[in-house]
């Protein structure tokens, strides 16, 4: 298909678009558009689809601006929350980072040192201060002292973690 | 905490709040009910489902009021809205599962009148053979009047490749337009 346009086709455009084809064209124009390929398929089109925009414009259901303006901005208003809490979500996974960070660093740690500590509590059992040594079964040092403290734990942190997620990410 | 509280303490000055919409609702209102008919005669025209058409007029309202732009007059508006309105269309286009515009009945546009109502149906065949984007251009320019530089503005295309598509799309449509015709008076 070749691109020829007609340099007639502005003057029929205008008088189609000022609604006043065919009444102010002259004789001349409109055997030209008769004859013209591009012209009759220009006045065929123009004419047939601003007839549809009539009849369209006509049957269109409108909603009320006052429910569309609300709309627009309970959206923005959202979107300007969800700005502000960008940053604060970006806190609250730097924050979880760390405090994963320092529990891991930490079981490391105890578990290369054999939980020393623990050492410290059976000491103190057997002081002056605490006669519990009925309390304490012979069972006592067979038990995995190690696992003993370190699973509740790590079960409290990740019980916070969770809560702490839970809680930073709810926005209800 | 309530957010609520805190955002117009943090928004001071004479910047306007990210909360506020650029327009109040009177002069949106005027605004809605100079443009939206036209807006919901191209969506509803160029897709063939009225219903679609509406959910996008809205949804390019919507978008319209809440998009940051400085209010340079109600040619530039009206334009702008149309411009999201076609690329709402063009969004659901890519979206799969679409119905097909041949399925949807034409007596969604119909008029009292029969000739009119013939008219109708054989335009919404003609369109309904056209690619989406040949809708869009041939509308834009042969039902809204835009030139050929607004066009580009909406659609996003060039102005030069607008004066090709749209004379192959006049072309391709007159053509289905004069066949339907014919076939019509071969009947009768």
């Amino acid at each position: 298909m070749t691109f020829t346009p007609c340099v007639r086709e502005k003057e029929v455009a205008e008088l189609l678009h000022s609604g006043h084809w065919p009444a102010a064209s002259s004789p001349e124009l409109r055997a030209h558009v008769n004859a013209c390929r591009n012209c009759a398929d220009f006045l065929l089109v123009t004419q047939t689809l601003q007839h549809a925009r009539g009849t369209s414009v006509r049957s269109a259901r409108l909603n009320s601006p006052g429910l569309l303006w609300w709309r627009a901005q309970l959206r923005r208003r959202n979107d300007a929350l969800e700005q502000v809490a960008k940053p604060i979500a970006g806190a609250h996974v730097f924050a979880l980072i760390v405090t994963l960070l320092v529990a891991g660093a930490f079981v490391v740690e105890q578990s290369r040192r054999g939980v020393q500590w623990i050492s410290w509590l059976t000491e103190l059992s057997r002081s002056r201060a605490f006669h519990l040594d009925p309390l304490w079964s012979s069972a006592s040092t067979k038990i995995d002292w190690n696992a003993m403290f370190l699973m509740p734990g790590l079960a409290t942190l990740m019980v916070l973690s969770g809560l702490l997620i839970y809680l930073a990410t709810d926005r209800s | 905490m309530n957010w609520e509280y805190v955002i117009p303490n943090v928004e001071v000055g004479d910047r306007p709040r990210a909360t506020e919409l650029p327009m109040n609702n009177e002069a949106f209102a005027g605004f809605y009910e100079r443009s939206a008919r036209p807006l919901w005669a191209y969506l509803a025209r160029v897709s063939s489902d009225p219903a679609l058409a509406d959910d996008l007029m809205q949804e390019s309202y919507v978008r319209f009021l809440c998009a940051s732009r400085a209010d340079d007059g109600e040619v530039a508006s009206r334009r702008y809205l149309f411009r999201i309105a076609t690329n709402l269309l063009r969004d659901h286009w890519r979206r799969p599962a679409s119905a097909s515009i041949e399925d949807l009945p034409e007596e969604l546009f119909a008029t009292s009148d029969r000739s009119d109502h013939i008219a109708q149906i054989r335009l919404g065949r003609a369109l309904a053979r056209m690619r989406p984007r040949d809708r869009q251009l041939l509308w834009l320019a042969h039902a809204e009047n835009y030139s050929h530089r607004e066009i580009a503005e909406i659609t996003g295309l060039g102005t030069a490749s607008i004066r090709l598509l749209l004379f192959r799309a006049r072309r391709k449509i007159a053509r289905f337009l004069q066949e339907q015709a014919s076939v019509a008076r071969e009947k009768q």
